[in-house]
């Protein structure tokens, strides 16, 4: 409306101050996204920042002090933060490459279905985990992975017949089964939609090129090595450290799984903050401010030292 | 493929098909089934609860109004789920539409930096650090404990990759569309209305799709931000639900699971055609 306006009266006005209007009109469609960015995202990080340099409790009257470097201090030395670290990196190094290789596979398999209907079917049933959203994903996963009444242990001992009542896996609370237990729940979730991503990214290849290195007596194994995968490079590339960051700082499964049982192999450092802000005494949320940036640092080494290996490499 | 006449060649395809589709359908297998279980459950009747066979020995599907009407804050949350989802989603797409529009076919003094801005977002474990101030936010604003105030946090879980999608869908239309409009002396607002709305379909159908999910499903927000159970949206009432007994017998939990699930692979069958096409127009190019 306003442009509108300023049209009309533009036969009066230099042309100058119409432009500089129109500019100011241009961030408008920018204020909306920005309102929630500053006030939910960007504020809040900075504020944290900010606390992570205060002995802030939440429950606790008085005001908080500024210490300094301490809660940093205080972070590098602490048993259970490192376990913490230790713990998500164990996670995400058994995560990522089953969560990238087997729908890289399954895609590569689908690629080549030849009728079009069985492709769209195949393509319909990936989509399905997607559409379910995490914390679903997770509460499922808890009563599949059940000791008593999971079907997973009762497929493992009545079908297979591997373990009886009593042996069979416990697979979570707080066992060195329940990392692996949340890999393969992840796995599981990742496959559809990281295959259908990987199936774009597949299409985009020209049909004549897999022709040409077939007739030049190239096997399927080879072909998947040398023609699709470095063609995907680009796509695959961004997965692995979108995955390995979402891995580092992976939370609501473990405490929907875990809890906050300081003994379990899902008491990450992502749990240890949110129990200390959140939890534990008055809610310290100055020393829980540091420990997520300082987490949030290390993976970001990480995650830098990744983009640039595969920058240089295009 | 047709075109290779050596016989050996001809006798390996079929094997190779065969082996092919097993693959495949092993995983569709594993895709499904614990979904198809989790829907066995929710029709078993209440005396199987905790036995392990898999098939119930008779459909019981009294499970299905029983939650719906016995467990009183149930529709409340169920209520709370879909004002919250449907809030996120319209606000999402909508900053996301005029973000997008405005990162292409606007001119923008520091756009460039913008962008950058937005993709390292999402590297970075935004949600998790800014938990403890946005508690703190809430507070003040008196939104701790209301369904209204999960809104704001739940807009930010996905704008960023939001606008990149629409950035993605605007960039793919015809820029002479936007110049010829302009000749015919449209503002940005008016091309944005008039010309390109009509084809932000598929793209809007994306973002709208990745939004519904998330804010759906968000779990870690709303157990910190609400604490009655009737503020409570239904992934936060499933996760706490702690098996058992009475209300919260095992098919009874498995009926409102698929109560919650069914949505979201209802409104995914309605639009994957769309949302097929808007994947492949540029949402995959970030």
């Amino acid at each position: 409306m306003a442009i509108a306006v300023s049209k009309e009266a533009g036969g009066v006005r230099s042309r100058q101050s119409a432009y500089r209007l129109r500019d100011y009109t241009n961030w408008m469609f920018l204020v909306p996204a920005t309102f929630f960015f500053v006030g939910w995202q960007i504020y809040p990080i900075l504020r944290v920042f900010a606390l992570s340099f205060t002995d802030y409790k939440y429950l606790e009257t008085a005001p908080p002090n500024f210490v300094g470097l301490q809660n940093y201090v205080d972070a590098f030395s602490d048993p259970i933060f490192h376990t913490g670290l230790l713990r998500a990196f164990q996670f995400t190094v058994m995560f990522v490459p089953l969560t990238i290789l087997l729908p890289l596979l399954l895609a590569a398999l689908i690629d080549r279905v030849e009728s079009p209907r069985l492709a769209f079917f195949y393509r319909l049933v990936l989509l399905i985990p997607a559409v379910i959203p995490g914390p679903l994903i997770f509460v499922l996963w808890k009563w599949l992975y059940d000791f008593q009444m999971g079907p997973i242990n009762t497929i493992l001992i009545e079908w297979f017949g591997l373990f009886t009542r009593q042996t069979a896996p416990q697979w979570l609370g707080g066992t060195p089964l329940s990392l692996p237990a949340v890999v393969i729940m992840e796995v599981w979730w990742g496959l559809g939609y990281h295959t259908v991503f990987f199936l774009a990214g597949l299409a985009a290849i020209p049909k004549d090129l897999p022709e040409q290195a077939r007739i030049d007596g190239a096997n399927e194994w080879q072909l998947f090595w040398r023609v699709t995968v470095p063609r995907l490079m680009p796509i695959l590339s961004v997965l692995v450290v979108l995955r390995f960051g979402t891995a580092m700082s992976v939370i609501d499964e473990f405490l929907i799984f875990g809890g906050f049982q300081r003994t379990s192999p899902t008491y990450t450092w992502t749990v240890y903050m949110y129990d200390l802000a959140f939890k534990i005494g008055y809610w310290l949320q100055g020393y829980a401010s540091a420990i997520g940036w300082l987490g949030a640092l290390a993976m970001m080494v990480f995650v830098v030292g990744m983009l640039y290996i595969f920058r240089s490499r295009d | 493929m047709a075109a290779v006449p050596a016989t050996r060649s001809r006798l390996r395809l079929p094997l190779g098909t065969i082996l092919q589709h097993l693959v495949i359908v092993f995983f569709m297998l594993v895709i499904l089934l614990p979904v198809v279980w989790v829907i066995l459950l929710s029709l078993k009747p209440l005396t199987e609860s905790y036995s392990s066979q898999l098939w119930p020995s008779r459909f019981d599907f009294s499970h299905y109004g029983f939650v719906v009407t016995k467990i009183q804050t149930l529709p409340r949350n169920m209520f709370n789920s879909i004002f919250v989802t449907l809030s996120t989603v319209l606000i999402t797409t909508l900053c996301a539409v005029l973000g997008g529009y405005a990162l292409v076919h606007v001119k923008l003094p520091g756009r460039a930096l913008l962008i950058w801005l937005l993709v390292a977002s999402l590297f970075f474990p935004t949600r998790l650090l800014s938990l403890i101030s946005i508690y703190e936010i809430q507070r003040q604003l008196g939104l701790i404990n209301t369904v209204v105030g999960l809104i704001f946090p739940y807009v930010t879980l996905n704008l960023a990759i939001s606008i990149l999608i629409m950035r993605g869908i605007f960039e793919q239309l015809p820029h002479e569309l936007v110049e010829a409009s302009r000749i015919d002396g449209c503002g940005p607002w008016r091309t944005l209305l008039f010309v390109l709305a009509p084809l932000l379909l598929n793209g809007v159908v994306v973002v709208s799709m990745v939004n519904f999910v998330s804010a759906w499903g968000e779990y870690l927000l709303a157990v910190t931000l609400t604490n009655d159970q009737s503020v409570r949206t239904l992934p936060v009432v499933l996760a706490s639900a702690h098996s058992g007994m009475g209300q919260w017998a095992y098919p009874r939990i498995a009926a409102v699971y698929v109560i919650a699930i069914t949505p979201g692979i209802i409104v995914f069958a309605l639009i994957q055609r769309l949302y097929f096409k808007g994947l492949t127009e540029g949402a995959l190019k970030l």
